[in-house]
Formats: structure tokens, sequence, C-alpha cells
């Protein structure tokens, strides 16, 4: 297993470790999750989307500030956490690949889940979900998991987040924390897959990993670009002109993402591919730690 | 339309390898990339973009055949036929005599006449041509017929001033000689026109005038000359001439100088047009640099000096040999460069460097060295004594030599002289009636010899101012070139020098040179005693001599010095004729804007498209 060999392990045991003694299962495992009308304790408001049941809203609120906010309680129980990873092409990009961290990223969390006797599952989508590893609990399965991961390769076709969500709600499995890992690329947009994840009630979190030359290309002149995903060629002399404007859309999708996570309260974690894949889940420790 | 280099042409196929390379460059580079959602955003309608990417490139590979045509256009030359028959032969003759270094028009007169003369340059349109002839003091081609600009608009900037006469007309036959009847042929004169034939010149039908003056008033030498007093050996003579040309009273002083010491001072007063002179005696036996100056600013500062070289008068060691002669031992003792040593015998050993004086007693074998024999007793080995002649009379004498300059002795009693009979052809200076010799010259490579056959006991040649004289001149033709006058030469002439022998021999070691009194020495043709040189265009002292041990630009001690002056009333005279001055300039014709070959506009024009390919290139309109 070259994409995960011993030094691999030994940083994932020193994650599980972290994870439990310093931040105290503030990741995933020993969290109180999120669920509306689950729970008895109040957690906080959000703001009130079109679908939302309107039991929940806090109709007090909206007599003194005239704003519609959303209660939401806490409610312990075992988390499910489902691993929602992008195997399109485009993940093939990146040096190192960004399908390789995401896959790293993915085992990470998995060994963190499974140490805290949680549950977990993981789902390959490209166009549509490709490959799922079912629910597991239990350390002692995370060498089949990862085998798992190491068989999967980047599928044919373009990424679809709102159809592989689709197949993935249906399924009939509890709700849990679904830890999208993807570069985001969906041409049709990426909101329509994460509101069906936020409107059956499980728990978005997304980790977006993009390589530096995606955000930053310095290729100019006459090309020939072709969009691995859907072999779509598109003849264009690039300028200093159309690359100012690329960095520019570039900002803007990372920028709305961003928002859009923070509108919806979910965790959100934007890294380039040349963040090695323990730094990245520290850092989402250290992100999540400092939300709650 | 013709082209000059028509083989460059063949630099069109260049074509090919464009095209070539151009069709494998448009095959673009295929690119990977991870997703199209942006560059969808950049570039979305594809069908009008690949119109325009193709007219782009048609555009791009047009401009670029563009600039190879326009490059091979230039490297054939092309011309236009009007070109070759509209091209002009000009010949620009720039007057840069003395008086064009008045100061009246700032700053010279020739400044303002080379300005003139890169007006000319700069009106020279395509395949003229321009030579410039320089017409002060010996007319030159400085610069013959070119068309580049460049090298003419150097050749006016090194044109250098000079102290010499004005010579445009010997420089406009020069020029008619350069133009050879062409049509097309123009003569411009740049002059001040302050010389008398500056005026029909100036309405010459062949030449186009251009005055570069204005009426100024001069005070200057016109005259200074030192030569050495006829009976004091140490004195000398100044002749100064001073003359104000101008057209007011004039108040300045006159100083002269022998090596910077004052030796006279002379308030001068002119009226207008006056010319005044005076001769001034003065002695020195060391000579030196005589210099004059008037001490009055004008417009010419080229004649208020004026220079002349007084030579050392050295001692001269002679040995009287003889019987006592009171006249020949006074006469020599009253010459005041004689240091006199008198013997009654013959020495056992003569001295190397004395003239001996050898008074009837007559060695066997001639000494070595000057020797000057008065009424030889017996012979020796130059010649046999003979006969007494009785009352000779002098019927022919050698008035060219300069031994017998100031010397008549037709009229002088000789009751008695010896005859002699010479074993090699003597320079007879005095014979009598019979062809007698009285007085010869003999030249020997050991040194001169004079002899003179006169019994001075009898006759009255001793009693004559033709004696003292006769041993002046002796004295001093024994000595040679040195201590002889040299005469101040006017600006313009050459001169003749011969080098003593002592600095020909040292001439290997150390090569003699020509040093101006400003500027670059000059380097001689070793090997030749006697040579010619000039013509010295600049006031002041010129010197032969070698270079200083201590300092290479600097000359060492000199052998010959030539004073040098302007004295030249027509170059003084600042004046020219109010015609000259009321003539309008000529209308040079100009250029126009199309003053270049047309290769320069087609290279202009592939520069201007390279930059506008580069900047189209930069933001990839163009490919």
């Amino acid at each position: 297993m070259e994409l995960f060999d011993s030094a691999f392990l030994q940083r994932l045991e020193y994650l599980s470790l972290v994870s439990r003694r310093v931040f105290r299962g503030a990741l995933l495992a020993q969290r109180r999750t999120m669920q509306a009308g689950g729970g008895i304790e109040f957690a906080d408001h959000r703001p009130y989307t079109v679908g939302d049941d309107l039991r929940y809203l806090d109709w007090s609120v909206y007599a003194r500030h005239e704003q519609l906010l959303l209660k939401r309680f806490q409610e312990e129980e075992d988390l499910h956490v489902y691993l929602l990873l992008d195997c399109s092409r485009s993940m093939e990009f990146g040096s190192p690949r960004k399908f390789d961290l995401a896959r790293q990223v993915a085992a990470a969390l998995a060994y963190i889940a499974l140490a805290d006797l949680d549950r977990v599952s993981v789902t390959a989508f490209a166009g549509e979900i490709v490959a799922d590893f079912p629910l597991t609990r239990g350390k002692n399965r995370i060498l089949s998991l990862l085998k798992f991961l190491e068989s999967l390769e980047p599928q044919p076709g373009e990424t679809d987040l709102a159809r592989a969500a689709g197949s993935f709600v249906h399924r009939t499995q509890r709700r849990g924390l679904a830890v999208v890992i993807s570069d985001m690329f969906d041409p049709r947009g990426y909101e329509r897959g994460l509101d069906l994840l936020r409107h059956r009630r499980y728990e978005p979190h997304l980790v977006q990993i993009f390589d530096p030359s995606e955000a930053e290309p310095s290729y100019l002149g006459d090309l020939e670009l072709i969009d691995v995903e859907n072999s779509d060629v598109r003849q264009v002399t690039v300028t200093e002109r159309a690359l100012r404007t690329y960095r520019r859309l570039f900002d803007d999708f990372q920028t709305s993402l961003a928002r859009y996570c923070r509108n919806y309260g979910l965790s959100c974690t934007q890294s380039t591919t040349h963040v090695p894949f323990d730094e990245l889940i520290l850092g989402m420790m250290n992100a999540r730690a400092l939300a709650t | 339309m013709q082209f000059l280099n028509p083989l460059a042409l063949a630099w069109a196929l260049l074509a090919i390898p464009i095209v070539i390379f151009y069709l494998l460059k448009i095959r673009r580079r295929r690119l990977p990339i991870s997703t199209a959602l942006f560059w969808r955003k950049i570039y979305p309608v594809r069908e009008a973009r690949s119109i325009w990417e193709r007219l782009r490139h048609l555009i791009s590979l047009l401009v670029q055949c563009a600039l190879l045509a326009l490059l091979v256009l230039a490297l054939a030359e092309p011309i236009f036929l009007w070109q070759l028959r509209a091209a002009r032969r000009v010949v620009l003759v720039i007057d840069n005599s003395a008086s064009m270094q008045a100061t009246d028009i700032a700053p010279t007169r020739l400044a303002r006449a080379k300005e003139l003369g890169l007006s000319v340059v700069a009106g020279l349109r395509f395949r003229d041509e321009l030579a410039i002839v320089a017409a002060g003091t010996e007319p030159r081609v400085v610069c013959g017929f070119s068309g580049h600009q460049r090298t003419l608009e150097r050749a006016l900037a090194d044109l250098p001033p000079t102290d010499g006469p004005t010579r445009v007309a010997d420089a406009v036959a020069l020029a008619r000689g350069l133009i050879d009847q062409r049509q097309v042929g123009q003569i411009v004169v740049i002059s001040d026109g302050c010389f008398p034939d500056a005026q029909p010149l100036s309405t010459a039908a062949d030449i186009q005038w251009w005055t570069v003056s204005q009426r100024s008033g001069n005070l200057g030498f016109t005259q200074f000359q030192v030569r050495r007093n006829l009976v004091d050996p140490i004195a000398y003579e100044i002749l100064a001439e001073v003359r104000n040309s101008a057209d007011e009273t004039a108040r300045c002083r006159l100083e002269i100088f022998l090596n910077d010491q004052i030796v006279d001072v002379v308030p001068l007063e002119l009226a207008a047009g006056e010319t005044w002179n005076r001769v001034f005696q003065q002695s020195s036996a060391k000579g030196g640099r005589l210099r004059a100056s008037l001490d009055r600013a004008d417009a010419l500062a080229a004649d208020n000096q004026a220079w002349a070289v007084l030579p050392e008068q050295k001692p001269q060691p002679v040995l009287l040999v003889g019987p006592t002669n009171l006249f020949v031992q006074k006469v020599l003792e009253s010459h005041p460069l004689v240091e006199l040593t008198v013997l009654k015998q013959l020495p056992a050993r003569w001295p190397a460097d004395a003239i001996t004086v050898c008074y009837r007693q007559v060695p066997e074998k001639i000494p070595p060295g000057n020797v000057l024999v008065i009424d030889p007793a017996g012979s020796c080995d130059l010649w046999q004594v003979g006969d007494k002649l009785t009352n000779p009379l002098v019927t022919r004498q050698d008035r060219d030599s300069p031994l017998m300059a100031h010397v008549r002795l037709d009229n002088v009693l000789m009751p008695e002289a010896r005859k002699l009979v010479f074993k090699t052809k003597p320079q007879v200076l005095a014979a009598t009636l019979d062809e007698a010799p009285v007085y010869a010259a003999l030249e020997r490579p050991a040194g001169k010899v004079l002899v003179l056959s006169v019994n001075l006991d009898q006759g009255d040649l001793p009693l004559r101012t033709a004696f003292p004289i006769m041993i002046s001149n002796a004295l001093a033709w024994f000595a040679g070139e040195h201590g002889q006058l040299r005469e101040s030469l006017a600006t313009g002439s050459v001169a003749e020098v011969t080098l003593p022998p002592e600095m020909l021999r040292a001439a290997t070691a150390a090569p003699v040179r020509l040093w101006p009194p400003t500027g670059e020495s000059r380097a001689l043709p070793p090997g030749s005693d006697k040579m010619l040189v000039g013509p010295l265009e600049r006031c002041g002292v010129w010197s032969l001599a070698p270079t200083s041990a201590d300092h290479s630009d600097l000359p060492g001690t000199p052998a010959v010095a030539v004073a040098c002056n302007l004295a030249s009333r027509q170059e003084s005279d600042l004046r020219p004729a109010e015609s000259l001055l009321a003539k309008t300039p000529p209308t040079i014709v100009a250029a126009g804007l199309f003053t270049r070959p047309v290769w320069f506009y087609l290279l202009a024009a592939a520069f201007l498209l390279a930059v506008a390919e580069w900047f189209l290139y930069q933001r990839r309109w163009i490919s």
C-alpha cells in the first residue's frame, strides 16, 4: 500500500490521539450532532430557508426582531459519519494529485471516527455513486477501509454532486455527518447537492481540495484546453488579462463556497494539495475547536 | 524604381520557412484542465471566437510576411529614378584663414561658418554628395565627395583654424575642378570676404556666397623682423611695423620682450589706416626668442603678437700662430666673440675646437678644423706657393658668398701678394686680372680653410673697413649656420631648414620632430640634413627638436627655431566690402522631408511594424 504506508498509519494514530486528548473529540466523535427536533437542549439559531420545518421557528425572536430564525437543538447519539469522496477525473489533477490527498483525508477522518467507536461509511461518487464502503464500526476495520480507498480510481463523467447526493439521501440509513471531500468543480453547481444533504438532515461538512495551479494558472498563448471530465475542447488564446479574469472568477468561486457554508452553519475546509493531509486534519480540528 | 542590390531580393525566400513554421505553430498546444468552469465564463462564445481566431492568425501571418518584405526591400536598396537624376554635387568652400578667427561674430567667424556648413550638410538629399574644401593657407580638400552626413559633420568639426592667408580664389578653382562641369554641381563659399577678390567671386554665377563678418577695426603687426648688426656681432636690430586697420584712431602700447624679459616699450597712437614702423637697436650675445605684443584687445588676437628668433652668438676660441702682426691680432681681439690665444711658433699639437689663424707660418699639413691662413710664406698639402704678385688688382670677387658680404677689394691698394697653386679647386673669393686667386676658400672633410695671400705689411688693406668685415665674415663662416640670423616668416610660408650635424647624428636615437607653437608635433623624415617644413599655419615659434627625455609630449632642446607671424595687411583688415555685407544669404536648397534613402524608411517601417507586432503579441491579439 504505497498511498497508505506504515508512516501514514503512524500519522493516523497520532491524529487520533490528538483528536481525543487535545481536542476532546471536537472533530467528529464525542460531540453532539445538531439535529433539529431530535434533541432537548437548545443549541443556537440559524436563518430560515425554504423547506425548513416551520415548527422550529423561533416566533418570539420574530416578534422582537422580525427575523425568521430556526431553533437548533443538540442531541447526543452514536455518530454516523458518511464520507462522500469525489472520484471524478478532475481529482486526478495536482501535484500531488488531489485524489490522493482526498483519499488520505478520508482515511484519516475514518480512522479517527472508528477509533471513537463511531460508524463510518465511504461513498465514492463522480457523475453518480460509483462505489460504497458500507457502514462499519471498530478500529479493526480500518485496513479493509484503506484497501477500499486504495482500490478507487478516478471515474469518467462530469461531477454531479446533486445526482450523487440524491442517490445517497434516498438510502435507508440514519442521519449523520456527511463529509464531502471534493474539489467542488461541479458544472451544475455544488449548491443543489449540499441542499439535498441539508434538507434530509444530514450535517454536511465540506473539505475542498484544489491545486495551486488551478487557482493561479500560468500558461499563456494559444491553447487547446481540454476538460478532462467531459472532453470539451476549447481553443483559446490565454492573455494576461484573461488570466486576471480567471483568478478573479476562481476567488469568487471560493468565496461563494465559504459564504454558502457560513450561511448554513456548515464546516468548510479549503486547502491546496501542497498542505499535507495531517496538517489539513489538524487545521480542521483547530477550526472546529474554535467554533465550539 | 531600381534596386542597387537586387540579389538581396533572394532573401524573400525566407517567406517559405516562415509560412511552414507558421503552419506548424498554429497547431495549438493541448492542455488538459480539471474544469472548464471558469474558462467558459471568460470565453463564452465559441463560434464567434473561432472566426476571430482564424482572422487573427491570418493577420499574424500577414504581419510577419510584411515585416520580411520590408526588410528584403531595404536590403535590396531601392532607389527612384528621380533621385538619380536630381543628385547634386556640392562643394563647400570654407575660409579658415587667419581673419576667420575674428571674434566680432561670436564665438568666431569660423565657428559661425561651420554652423552654416552644417546646415548645408543637413540639407543634403539622398544621393547628394558634398566635398569640403578649406580655403586657408593652402587650399585643400578636407573631405572628398560623400553623402554620409556624419562623415561630413565630423570633417567640418575637425576643420582647424589657421593663421594663414586667405586663398578662397584658389579654393574656388579647386572646387570647380572637383565639380567637373556637372549641371547639378554647386559651389557654396562661406567666407568673411576680407580679401581683394571677394567681390567678383561673390557675384560669380556658379557660386553661392555666404558672408560671415561685419566691419570691425583691428590693430596688428604687419612686420616684425630682427637681424644682427653688421658691425657689432652682439648687437641686433628690430624692425616692427604696426597698422591700424580701423575707421578710427587707436591707442596702445607696444612691448618687446627677449626671453620674456622686457627690452623696450613704446606708446602708439595711430590714426585710421595709419601704418607705423620703427627700428630698435639692442644688444645681446645670448640671443633667444623675441616677442612683441600690443596691449589692446581687438577682434583678431593673432596679429596682436609677433615673434622673432635671435640666434645665440657663442664665443669662438681662436689660435693665432705666427710673427706678431698687430693688425691681425687687434682685429681678432676687437671681435667680442673671439677668445684669442697667440703663439709665435707652430704648436706641436693643434687644439681641437679652435679656429686657427696662421699668419705667414704654414705647417706642412694644414691642421684639421677651421683654418685661416694670411700671407702664407710656404707651401703645404693644399697649395704650392708660387711667384710674388706685384700690385695685384682685384678685378673679380664672389659677391654671392657670405664671406664677401659688404666687402669691396677692387679699390684696395695691395702692392704685394703671393701666387698660390691649389692642389684641389678652391672657391675663389677674390682674384686678380690674370685670374690669380688672392682670397680663396677650401672645404675639406676635416674642416674649412680660408687663405688670403695678400701681404698685410704692405698696402692699406688692414686700414680699410673691409678687413675687419672680412675677418668677421670669416669667423661667421667658420661658425656655420649657427649664429646666423633667420628671418621671421609669414604664416603659410615654407621654411628651408638645415639640421646641425650633432642633431643629425643623434637623430637615429631621438628622431627630430616639428613642434608647432600649439598642438601636436609632427615627425620629420629621417636621414636628411636639409628639409622644407611647412606651410607654417600658426603664429608663434616653430621648432625642430627631439622629444624631451622627461616628457614625451614636450620638445627637448630645439636645434632650429623659426618664428612665424601673421604679418599680413590683408588678414589684419577685418573690414569686408559693404556690398558683401549687404548681399542676401543664399537659399540653400533644403532637402525637405525625404532626405534619406528609401531603405531607411523601409527599415523604420519594419521597426514600427515589429513594435506593433510585439505590442499585439504581448496582448495575444495576434500570435
